[in-house]
């Protein structure tokens, strides 16, 4: 059973068309891996499932609910579904504890120790325990990046959408969000990956997607994506990075 | 110790006789820095000033001619904020901890400022006398300095020597508090200066034994000193029952609400519209309002919410322009108002019960101050105001801070709203109050704003300064605020909408604190600014501190004559604006280093 659909979605900026009818399926618990160049429409694309972009045509259905202009329906869905930043986004005046219990205590209502409990528990998922009570600023790139993981999964989301979550960090951290995001697609979780890390997507990727301008021009799966690629777009785009 | 000193030569050579040029600005500063005070002190200490016109007038710098059998009014205001204060103080009560070492290097330092000036104060001064000719006195002989230096100096040199002992011991900073204000209660008791007394013929006379010149009002100082006390202690030992913070922060709001219609009016209370108008509209309207909260979650009623709005409005339209009482009229506006909130914020038990409570509160604090705000003042002063000196300023600027500050949120949010009426409205708002001088707003409150105000509907000259003091600085308080909300990345937009958090929580857990935290030195000024220009009030005749010290006093001869003796007042009025604006910028610099502990 798929938990996101999308049929035919279209965005415009303007007069520039950013998505040009985008039609797509993903199944509970499997993990797409997004790539492209940029301006392609990956980022546009991954926003709109959780309406930080607006989509003007077509149809998106998160886990049986149809996103449209009704905000609580678009609440609904923003609570199934987290979402990992490029640039982090952590909350600079709140420490890392407050930064995750935050949304338990008034989205979810749950009273604090209880959020508190839950943050921990989180907080050693992604290793960084110890760091529970300094403000996001004194902690390193990756370090951010991994509490923005435990903060999204503090609202016990049933889908991680990553939008790009290892472009600001320094090569070596990267391995560390990386192992972060391995463990949890091993646990079963639905997550849609936007990045340019291959070798995250052969490891445990469920399937590729290939945007070009606006358009899904291949999806496969990665054995068949990287070693047998069926447009050429794409045999010019792995032979770019690889 | 020695080598104590030998370090702080050092570094006292390294910081100011590091070069040549160095050495010249620091020799031409101390030059400039020592004859100002020296001049100052000169001026102040000759036989022609007459400083008991300065401390035989704080009654009249304090409340002006307010009747002195209200006074209890005043002194119950003063009294209710400090407990307040002290309830607060130990609630909040923080575990930081002062060390005996700071409190005694304080004293020393400030030991060592007395002796500085001690020192440098001039034995002649001269000033101009009536004929125009120059008399130059001995103000300062050199005995009455050895007098005063050699006790300063033990002072000094015991609170140096302390830190060498092995006295060590650290005071919680919450309690320090007291005895800043033990200090000053203290000195009401033990320090005489002279009241001025006439005999027969008029002539001044220093009475025989010397009365304290606070001798009316130390009684209530030390009531009000041991009220705080123990509010201190209660708040301390309250501190852990449930919601008792936010009943404090509500008691905070309300208080000038409160103080104000209780120093300004003694409301004529008539039981028959009490009981046969206002209870029944009160009742009525909290009914309403708590049915509205209790069922908008009710499925029928959802579906005709939008009816019933459109219902409430149009009631509201016809009901302000109808001869409805005037509580009626203000409860209908709000009932409104609220009625469009109430879906947006109800959606669990948890805020419908703390909108059952901000309804409650809203309608009692409106109908208290309709009640007893709009009557007609029962407290007669002579003269054409009700109210002046330090209370009006202190007044105006405490006030002024409380409606505008909120209202310049609420601009600074609706000039970036995106719906486009509520953004015109805003903008125009802020550029209509920006564009004109704030005398003109004055001539404006006194004068104009009458025409504007529906009939029948009067306010009290200070109110309208005060509806207008709102909107001028609530206009720089809200552009203040929106350069600090356009400093706040997309970003931080997009990960609260991610987590699922509401509009209302958005701004006001994420963006609010942090579009606030950068502006804190622009509002500081903003609020110095706005307690400092209060006392242009005096050009639509109302009375503030500066205007006692300059002009009521300068022209006072009865029953003392005190003509001419207007420079040493705008000296004393100089030196409390300054206390004050200092020690808020002070408290404003120590709020904003705690702030940025989480700063990169």
């Amino acid at each position: 059973m798929s938990i996101i659909q999308t049929k035919d979605v279209k965005k415009w900026f303007g007069d520039f068309q950013a998505l040009k009818g985008i039609s797509m399926d993903v199944a509970e618990g499997e993990v797409l891996v997004v790539c492209g160049p940029s301006g392609s429409g990956k980022s546009t694309f991954i926003r709109c499932i959780n309406r930080l972009e607006q989509h003007q045509e077509g149809q998106i259905i998160v886990d049986g609910i149809e996103l449209t202009n009704d905000l609580k329906n678009i609440e609904a869905i923003r609570s199934e579904v987290g979402m990992v930043f490029q640039s982090f986004n952590l909350f600079p005046h709140l420490t890392v504890m407050q930064n995750i219990t935050l949304a338990q205590i008034w989205v979810r209502k749950k009273n604090r120790a209880e959020s508190e409990e839950k943050a921990m528990e989180l907080l050693e998922r992604v290793g960084i325990p110890e760091q529970a009570q300094k403000f996001p600023g004194q902690l390193s790139g990756g370090q951010q990046q991994r509490v923005a993981i435990a903060r999204a999964l503090a609202m016990e989301p049933k889908i991680m959408l990553f939008d790009e979550p290892t472009s600001a960090l320094d090569p070596e951290m990267i391995k560390e969000v990386l192992d972060v995001m391995k463990e949890l697609a091993k646990s079963g979780m639905t997550m849609i990956v936007v990045t340019h890390e291959m070798g995250f997507a052969k490891e445990v990727a469920d399937r590729v997607m290939l945007f070009d301008e606006g358009m899904l021009v291949e999806e496969n799966t990665p054995e068949e994506f990287f070693n047998n690629p069926k447009s050429d777009r794409t045999k010019l785009f792995l032979s770019q990075i690889l | 110790m020695i080598d104590l000193i030998k370090k702080n030569a050092k570094s006292l050579q390294e910081s100011l006789f590091s070069s040549v040029g160095s050495s010249v600005l620091t020799i031409a500063t101390t030059y400039l820095v020592i004859n100002f005070f020296r001049g100052m002190l000169g001026f102040a200490m000759t036989s022609d000033k007459d400083w008991l016109a300065v401390l035989n007038n704080m009654q009249l710098y304090m409340v002006q001619a307010y009747p002195e059998e209200d006074f209890i009014r005043v002194w119950l205001s003063v009294g209710l904020t400090f407990v307040l204060a002290g309830l607060s103080i130990g609630i909040w009560r923080n575990e930081e901890r002062v060390k005996s070492s700071q409190i005694f290097n304080s004293f020393f330092k400030g030991g060592l400022g007395v002796l500085f000036f001690t020192i440098i104060a001039p034995t002649n001064a001269s000033f101009m006398g009536n004929d125009g000719s120059v008399i130059t006195e001995e103000v300062l002989s050199m005995d009455t300095r050895l007098g005063l230096l050699i006790p300063v100096i033990i002072f000094c040199a015991i609170f140096f020597s302390i830190r060498f002992t092995n006295l060590n011991f650290t005071v919680n900073s919450s309690d320090m508090v007291f005895f800043y204000l033990f200090l000053p209660v203290a000195l009401i008791w033990f320090v005489k200066l002279p009241t001025i007394q006439l005999d027969q013929n008029n002539e001044r006379i220093i009475p025989e034994p010397l009365m304290p010149i606070a001798n009316t009002t130390k009684i209530p100082w030390t009531v009000i000193f041991v009220a705080f006390l123990a509010s201190y202690f209660i708040g301390m030992y309250i501190k852990n029952i449930k919601s008792i913070k936010s009943a404090i922060s509500l008691s905070w709001f309300l208080l000038p609400l409160l103080i104000f219609s209780w120093i300004f009016k003694k409301p004529q209370i008539e039981m028959s519209v009490v009981l046969g108008s206002d209870l029944p509209i009160f009742g009525f309207f909290l009914l309403w309002g708590f049915l509205v909260i209790t069922f908008v979650n009710n499925s029928l009623f959802k579906k005709y919410y939008s009816t019933y709005l459109g219902v409430t409005f149009l009631l509201t339209i016809v009901g302000v322009f109808s001869g409805l009482p005037m509580l009626a009229k203000t409860c209908l506006l709000l009932i409104a108002l609220f009625s469009v909130v109430v879906p947006a914020v109800s959606t669990s038990s948890q805020g419908k019960r703390s909108l059952l409570i901000v309804w409650a509160v809203a309608l009692v604090t409106l109908t208290f101050l309709l009640r007893g705000g709009a009557s007609d003042t029962g407290i007669v002063v002579p003269g054409s105001s009700i109210f002046g000196g330090f209370s009006l300023t202190w007044l105006l600027a405490i006030f002024g801070t409380y409606v505008s500050f909120p209202l310049g949120v609420l601009l600074a949010l609706g000039r970036n709203s995106k719906l486009p009426i509520i953004r015109i409205v805003c903008t125009g708002i802020i550029e209509l109050t920006r564009s004109v001088p704030y005398i003109t707003w004055l001539f404006f409150a006194s004068v104009t704003l009458a025409v504007f105000l529906p009939a029948g509907v009067e306010f009290n000259l200070i109110v309208r300064v005060l509806m207008v003091t709102a909107f001028f600085s609530g206009a720089y308080f809200a552009e203040n605020i929106r350069g600090g909300l356009q400093s706040i990345p997309k970003g931080q937009y997009e990960a609260a909408d991610a987590i699922g958090m509401s509009p209302f929580q958005k701004i006001s857990l994420i963006i609010m604190p942090q579009a606030l935290r950068a502006v804190i030195p622009t509002l500081v000024s903003s609020a110095i600014t706005a307690f400092k220009d209060s006392s242009l009030v005096t050009i639509i005749g109302l009375f503030d501190f500066l205007t006692i010290g300059k002009t009521v006093i300068g022209n006072q001869s009865i029953p003392v004559n005190f003509v001419g003796h207007d420079r040493e007042n705008l000296i004393f009025v100089a030196i409390v604006y300054w206390i004050f604006t200092f020690t808020l910028s002070r408290r404003s610099m120590k709020v904003e280093k705690k702030l940025g502990l989480g700063e990169r």
